[in-house]
C-alpha cells in the first residue's frame, strides 16, 4: 500500500480500535489524536504532550525504560513525528520492548488550520521505522483489518510502529490565555501518573 | 578566573554518589573521557538521543518513572533545544538536572567574557530561562552536582551544571 492510493479511515474508528485494549498502559497522546483519544478512553494513566513539540513520543520512551513491567502506548502524529523524526533511531537503539508506537498520518498539520506536510504526505512512517530498527511495524488504512490484526501486535515484544492512515478533519485548535500564576496542565498532569506507578 | 580541568574519575563518582541511574546524552566532545567511564558502567544506564530535545523529553520520562536520570549536553545543545526545556522545565516543572560542557572556552575568563558566542551566551540563556546554573571549574566545586539534584526537587525545575574545562 502506498499512501497516494492508501484508504484512509476515520480518526474515532482509529482510537475505538485501540481503546477495545486498554488496560493499565501508560498512554501519551498528542494532538488532535489525544483529544479523540481521551474521549474514548478516558484513565488516570493517559498522559499528554502539550507544549513540546514533537516530544510525545521520546517521553514514552522514558517511561517504558523506567517502566519495563508496564506496557507504554504513544499515540503520535505526522506532523510532531516530523520534528522529532530522529526520535525513531532513538527509540530503535533504546529497544524497551513494551513501548507500542502510533503514528496517525492524515497528510495534514491539522490543529493549525489542515496545512500540507511537507511532503505532501507522502513520507511513510513505517518504512522509516524498518530502516531505524524497529523489530515490528504495520500500517492500516481500514479499522476492521487494524482490529483484527492489533491483538497479535501488541502480543509481540516491541517497539513496535503502527501507521494508521486517516482522514483529515477540521479539528482546529486555539489556545485559551493561561491565567497568570495559574499551574501549567503539564505539571498537575505527570505527578499523580508518577504517584500510581510508584504504588504500583 | 582559571577554569582546572576535572579528572573524569572524580566527575563519575560525584554523579555515581547522587544516586544517578541513567544518563540521557547527546555526545560532547569536551566531556568525552567522562562518557567513556559513564558507558562502561554496569550500574548506569546510558541513553542515546539524537537531539538534545529527546534527552529532555526522555528525561521527564524516566522521572514520571521514578528513575533518577542525569542529563549530558553541550552548550550548543541547550541552544538547540530552548522550546523542550521551556515546556517541559518550566511549564512541566520536571526536576531535570543537566550537565552542559562549555566546549571551546578559553579557561582563564569568566564564560561571560569569553570570544565564544556559544560559551558567552550559556548563563544569560539559562538566566533568561530562569534556570539556576553552577560553575564546575574545578575539582572544588563536584559538591554542586549532587546539591542539583536536591535544587532541582525543591523548586520542581531544572538546574544546569555548566562543566568549565574540559574532562581529563
Amino acid at each position: 500500500m502506498t499512501n497516494q492510493d492508501a484508504r484512509r479511515m476515520s480518526l474515532d474508528a482509529a482510537m475505538e480500535v485501540l481503546a477495545r485494549r486498554r488496560d493499565q498502559q501508560v498512554v501519551v497522546g498528542t494532538m488532535t489524536a489525544n483529544g479523540v483519544w481521551r474521549q474514548k478512553s478516558p484513565h488516570d494513566l493517559n498522559l499528554a504532550c502539550i507544549g513540546f513539540m514533537g516530544g510525545a513520543s521520546t517521553l514514552a520512551l522514558g517511561v517504558a525504560l523506567a517502566q519495563p513491567e508496564r506496557d507504554v502506548w504513544v499515540i503520535d502524529g505526522d506532523g510532531s513525528l516530523m520534528m522529532q523524526l530522529g526520535s525513531l533511531g532513538t527509540i530503535a537503539g533504546a529497544a524497551p520492548t513494551n513501548l507500542l508506537h502510533i503514528v496517525v498520518h492524515n497528510g495534514v498539520y491539522e490543529t493549525s488550520g489542515s496545512q500540507p506536510l511537507p511532503s505532501q504526505a507522502e513520507v511513510d512512517f513505517e518504512q522509516m521505522a524498518k530502516g531505524a530498527g524497529y523489530p515490528l511495524t504495520a500500517s492500516f488504512g481500514d479499522a476492521e483489518e487494524f482490529d483484527a490484526a492489533l491483538d497479535d501486535l501488541l502480543a509481540a515484544d516491541g517497539p513496535t510502529l503502527i501507521q494508521l492512515y486517516t482522514r483529515p478533519e477540521d479539528r482546529f485548535y486555539s489556545a485559551s490565555p493561561t491565567p497568570p500564576g495559574s499551574t501549567p496542565p503539564l505539571a498537575k498532569m505527570w505527578p499523580p501518573i508518577a504517584n500510581a506507578l510508584e504504588q504500583g | 578566573m582559571v577554569a582546572q580541568s576535572i579528572p573524569a574519575g572524580e566527575l563519575w563518582n560525584a554523579i555515581r554518589a547522587a544516586g544517578v541511574q541513567d544518563v540521557v546524552l547527546v555526545p560532547d566532545t569536551h566531556q568525552r573521557t567522562l562518557l567513556e567511564l559513564l558507558m562502561a558502567d554496569d550500574d548506569i544506564r546510558t541513553v542515546h538521543c539524537s537531539t538534545e530535545d529527546e534527552a529532555l523529553a526522555v528525561s521527564a520520562g524516566l522521572i514520571i518513572g521514578g528513575r533518577r536520570p542525569l542529563m549530558n549536553i553541550q552548550h550548543a545543545g541547550l541552544y538547540a533545544s530552548v522550546n523542550n526545556l521551556r515546556g517541559l522545565g518550566l511549564d512541566g516543572q520536571f526536576p531535570i538536572v543537566i550537565m552542559i560542557g562549555l566546549l571551546g572556552r578559553d579557561p582563564e575568563l569568566d564564560p561571560n567574557d569569553d570570544g565564544s558566542s556559544m560559551v558567552r551566551l550559556c548563563q544569560p540563556l539559562l538566566e533568561t530561562l530562569g534556570v539556576p546554573w553552577h560553575l564546575l571549574d574545578g575539582p572544588e566545586d563536584l559538591i554542586c552536582v549532587e546539591t542539583a539534584f536536591d535544587e532541582a526537587a525543591s523548586r520542581g525545575g531544572p538546574v544546569a551544571l555548566l562543566v568549565g574545562a574540559p574532562t581529563s
